[in-house]
């Protein structure tokens, strides 16, 4: 179960649009700066302002090479999305097994193996 | 990637009773809400079920924290011991959290039935996180926590 926080941060991260777009970019392999202002024609400081806030929520990563700054996807950066569906499974789970237990308590009646 | 996240599973259960029996206790209420009902601190606000094709189910609750949860589905096809697929959508504090498609198929197995639950969901992780930052709180997270047992209870 993931802590508040960093759910928080997550979600606060993918909230915009220019950001979801640079994810979405950056899903396809890393980019520059340059390269991830450009579709949405910004301008490098507000690319960056962005990326910032990509960084900060443990989306992406960045490297610095020379004087190029590139950018990736961070692996498991989606994981407490994925840890919330794994919730809804396991409550799901926990449901069928109150299922199975009501049929064990009040079973078919018409069946012919019970005592 | 977009504000939408898809994903699909499915559960496999034994059941210990043959597939029409285990059937009602989908298709009739009282027997449904003997194992759907797990949360006795909520206030239940409105408790509908239509178990028919084109037919609603709704769910409703006022949680201990004060704020409304619910589960609407529409039941969409019904082959009677045999299968159920229905659609449904959770809400949480008057905003949709995930919007899925659940397939129920049960099938004659030793012992009793073989319960096949499968479900697609589209998870929308972008709405809710508009609503935290307008929520501008930290409690956005136990929100979201308790959709999820909403979900439970409405299961679905």
């Amino acid at each position: 179960m993931p802590q508040p926080q960093p759910l928080d941060r997550l979600f606060l991260a993918l909230a915009d649009p220019a950001r979801r777009g640079m994810v979405e970019q950056l899903s396809r392999g890393p980019a520059s700066v340059k390269e991830l202002a450009r579709p949405a024609n910004m301008r490098l400081p507000s690319a960056l302002k962005h990326l910032r806030v990509l960084e900060d929520g443990g989306v992406v990563v960045s490297r610095k090479v020379g004087r190029t700054r590139t950018y990736a996807m961070r692996p498991e950066a989606l994981a407490p999305i994925r840890d919330w569906m794994r919730v809804h499974e396991a409550a799901l789970n926990a449901a069928f097994d109150r299922l199975a237990q009501a049929l064990a308590d009040m079973p078919d009646e018409s069946a012919e193996s019970e005592p | 990637m977009s504000d939408v996240v898809h994903t699909t599973f499915v559960i496999e259960r034994k059941l210990p009773s043959g597939p029409a029996h285990a059937f009602r206790f989908w298709s009739e209420k009282v027997l449904k809400r003997r194992w759907t009902d797990c949360h006795p601190d909520w206030t239940v606000l409105e408790d509908r079920f239509e178990f028919t094709p084109g037919g609603e189910e709704t769910l409703r609750w006022r949680t201990g924290e004060g704020f409304e949860q619910s589960f609407t589905a529409r039941y969409l096809d019904i082959a009677p011991g045999r299968r159920i697929i229905y659609a449904f959508e959770m809400s949480s504090a008057g905003s949709r959290v995930s919007v899925s498609l659940a397939t129920v198929e049960f099938h004659p197995a030793k012992g009793g039935t073989r319960m096949l639950y499968t479900e697609q969901m589209a998870f929308l992780a972008g709405e809710e996180a508009m609503r935290m930052r307008v929520a501008g709180t930290g409690d956005g997270f136990e929100r979201l926590a308790d959709a999820l047992a909403a979900d439970v209870t409405g299961l679905h």
